[in-house]
């Protein structure tokens, strides 16, 4: 009899127990995703005023002591009708795109080699790529400053080479923009796909070459589509954060490199419009949630329909 | 058979170091055409390093590799007229079926339907009918492996090399798988070089099998010649089960060469092929060769010795006795159950071990 007791008492103990591990996360979204993401919502649905907090409230109380509720959608109206705020969008998917692009191409012959690399050379390559996480982001963004300015060390060099004889003008372009786009989230891209790429079979290339592929025939029928998860792993972990950026473009963008992240930080600082930015991030939000919500169910369903 | 037949691979003095490791020393062999030709060895021997040479994906330190008289040694995997079959087979998990054995012909620049009829009569060969579209992830082993064997032999290769083609196989479906084998070499006349470790699977597969041991080959022949005549103790012992019993040379001549084996009872006399420079022999019997009985035996042309039956392990179809001798020795007999009766013969039983005095081999070392 007691012993039916205790075991019930531990499969109680034991159900919490597992409630608790998987409520965790779950608490960690609601209150740090879904509760900010409730309130910017809010104001997104609020008028600015000159006050303190700058928006009107949610809820009014009125004179005989009910309440009223106060919304308008008059900010995202306000988005669509002034063609800027589209054109940053564009030009944020734009740039976002042509950075991720070049960070592909130069992240995946990095993975490669140091995937195909002998273990010891592996690890420190690796040490390698994590190595500038060491530094300050904003120091690395600073330092470009200085190699890409007219006196700096680019013009320079090719001051010095002759190839040039005025300095060129780096700093303050959108070219500017992607070499620190690139140079930035590089290790984003360069780990998924390292992950990737040093579990690939290689003896599947020794197949493929077997029955008749070139080296580069395997590579594109073997190695290039096994690496999918991995180039989309990566192309994800850039264009995402690369499309909200602020610090590169503010520092090295010129006055005319329009991101949506800039958009946001003048509507909050400069105009103090606390709810039209916040419309400008829900929208920013809608436009990268979507496509991702999409392309992973169209994964899964691929996956379970391989697996049927 | 015209010489090229008798030649159709030619291994010439071929060598493969890896660092300070020599994997394959100094190698020669040549295999016919059509042949089914096993090369059988433990793990590190070097069998595998061999097969990959043949396939061309490694360049030999030294030596040569001639295919139908073609010199193949530096010429690319994807340019030679051999096909291999992987131990874990290789299939491209992102290809169907269909993709997989095709892959080779679509790299040949075939025409679509030719290549949809070659693919459809390698299925139909291998007994997988209908599976085009399914994934690698989707088949068992046994249909993996034949995926595999259809993708190496849908560009009918002048040779097709099989890494441990039954490794990741159940032991049932080895058995049937080998005589599918069997018969797809037969249809196809196509020469096989199978790698293996497993001494049955060669047994059962090979026209000839080469023992490598050491990135050497230490003998080659028919199964039934290696099994009956092994050159050396390690080949004796390594194929198949083997009574080792020490011996001392007494007396030799240019003809006949005396022994005095103590497990067997006392001298023995071989014919001399050449002279042995130590004074210690082996004396090897294989256990099927022996006979047990519990009465004297009355055939006189065989030597008999007495013994006790110290273990014994009943396996169905045969039973292995380890015999105790008066000497000391132990000696391993095994016995067909050709009766269906119960066992006579149990633990601790007198018995006498019989041999026709042509079964016993002497090596050295």
């Amino acid at each position: 009899m007691s012993g039916l007791l205790v075991n019930t008492n531990n499969s109680i103990r034991e159900n919490l127990w597992r409630y608790f591990i998987v409520a965790i996360p779950y608490i960690w979204l609601l209150l740090f995703f879904l509760a900010p993401f409730v309130i910017v919502f809010k104001i997104s649905l609020a008028d600015p005023i000159i006050a303190q907090p700058p928006f009107t409230p949610l809820l009014n109380e009125s004179a005989d002591g009910g309440f009223s509720i106060y919304t308008t959608f008059d900010n995202f109206l306000y988005l669509f009708q002034d063609s800027l705020y589209f054109v940053t969008y564009l030009n944020s998917v734009k740039l976002a795109f042509i950075a991720t692009f070049f960070t592909l191409l130069i992240g995946y012959p990095i993975a490669y080699g140091i995937a195909r690399s002998p273990q010891p050379t592996r690890n420190i390559l690796l040490l390698l790529v994590v190595i500038p996480f060491w530094i300050s982001f904003l120091l690395r963004v600073y330092s470009w400053m200085g190699i890409l300015k007219t006196n700096g060390l680019i013009n320079g060099f090719l001051l010095w080479l002759g190839v040039i004889d005025q300095p060129l003008e780096l700093l303050y372009t959108d070219t500017a923009v992607y070499i620190g786009m690139v140079y930035s989230y590089l290790p984003y891209m360069i780990l998924p796909l390292y992950a990737n790429l040093v579990k690939l079979d290689v003896r599947l290339l020794e197949a493929a070459s077997d029955l008749g592929a070139k080296k580069w025939q395997g590579f594109l029928d073997v190695t290039l589509p096994l690496s999918m998860p991995g180039i989309i792993a990566g192309c994800l972990l850039v264009f995402i954060p690369a499309i909200g950026e602020y610090v590169i473009p503010a520092l090295l963008g010129g006055a005319d490199t329009l991101m949506i992240g800039r958009v946001l930080f003048d509507e909050f600082f400069l105009n103090r419009d606390w709810p039209v930015a916040s419309a400008v991030a829900i929208v920013l939000l809608l436009l990268l949630v979507l496509p991702i919500v999409y392309f992973q169910k169209k994964q899964a369903q691929e996956t379970s329909e391989a697996t049927a | 058979m015209t010489s090229d037949e008798q030649n159709f691979i030619e291994i010439k003095g071929v060598s493969k170091h890896f660092g300070d490791v020599v994997a394959v020393d100094n190698v020669d062999l040549t295999i016919k055409k059509g042949e089914l030709f096993s090369i059988l060895g433990a793990s590190g021997s070097g069998k595998t390093t061999l097969l990959r040479i043949l396939a061309g994906l490694e360049i030999p330190s030294q030596g040569s590799i001639l295919i139908d008289g073609v010199d193949m040694t530096s010429v690319a995997p994807y340019d030679r007229p051999v096909n291999i079959m992987f131990q874990n087979y290789a299939l491209f998990p992102h290809m169907s079926v269909f993709e997989n054995i095709a892959y080779g012909l679509k790299k040949e620049g075939l025409q679509k339907e030719s290549i949809e009829e070659k693919v459809q009569r390698m299925l139909t060969l291998v007994k997988l009918e209908g599976y085009e579209n399914r994934k690698p992830n989707q088949l068992s082993g046994g249909q993996s492996q034949r995926v595999a064997l259809a993708r190496s032999l849908v560009k009918e290769p002048k040779v097709l090399l099989l890494d441990e083609p039954m490794a990741a196989l159940d032991k049932k479906l080895r058995q049937s798988t080998q005589f599918e084998l069997m018969d797809i070499h037969y249809e196809l006349g196509i020469t096989f070089v199978i790698v293996t470790h497993d001494q049955e699977e060669a047994m059962t597969l090979s026209d000839r099998i080469a023992i490598m041991e050491q990135g050497q080959f230490v003998q080659i022949g028919s199964p039934n010649l290696i099994y009956e005549n092994p050159r050396s103790k390690f080949v004796a012992d390594f194929l198949g089960n083997i009574n080792l019993l020490q011996a001392i040379i007494t007396e030799q001549n240019d003809k006949e060469i005396v022994v005095d084996c103590a497990a067997l009872g006392g001298e023995l006399k071989f014919d001399q092929t050449e002279q042995a420079n130590t004074s210690e022999m082996t004396v090897a019997l294989r256990p099927e060769k022996v006979m047990i009985e519990k009465n004297m035996p009355t055939n006189d042309d065989h030597s008999h010795i007495k013994g006790i039956v110290e273990d014994f392990g009943y396996f169905g179809n045969l039973s292995i006795y380890r015999v105790k001798t008066e000497t000391g020795h132990v000696i391993q007999v095994s016995k067909q159950n050709r009766d269906r009766v119960e066992q006579s013969i149990k633990w601790e039983d007198e018995v006498y071990l019989s041999w026709d005095d042509e079964s016993l081999m002497l090596l050295g070392e």
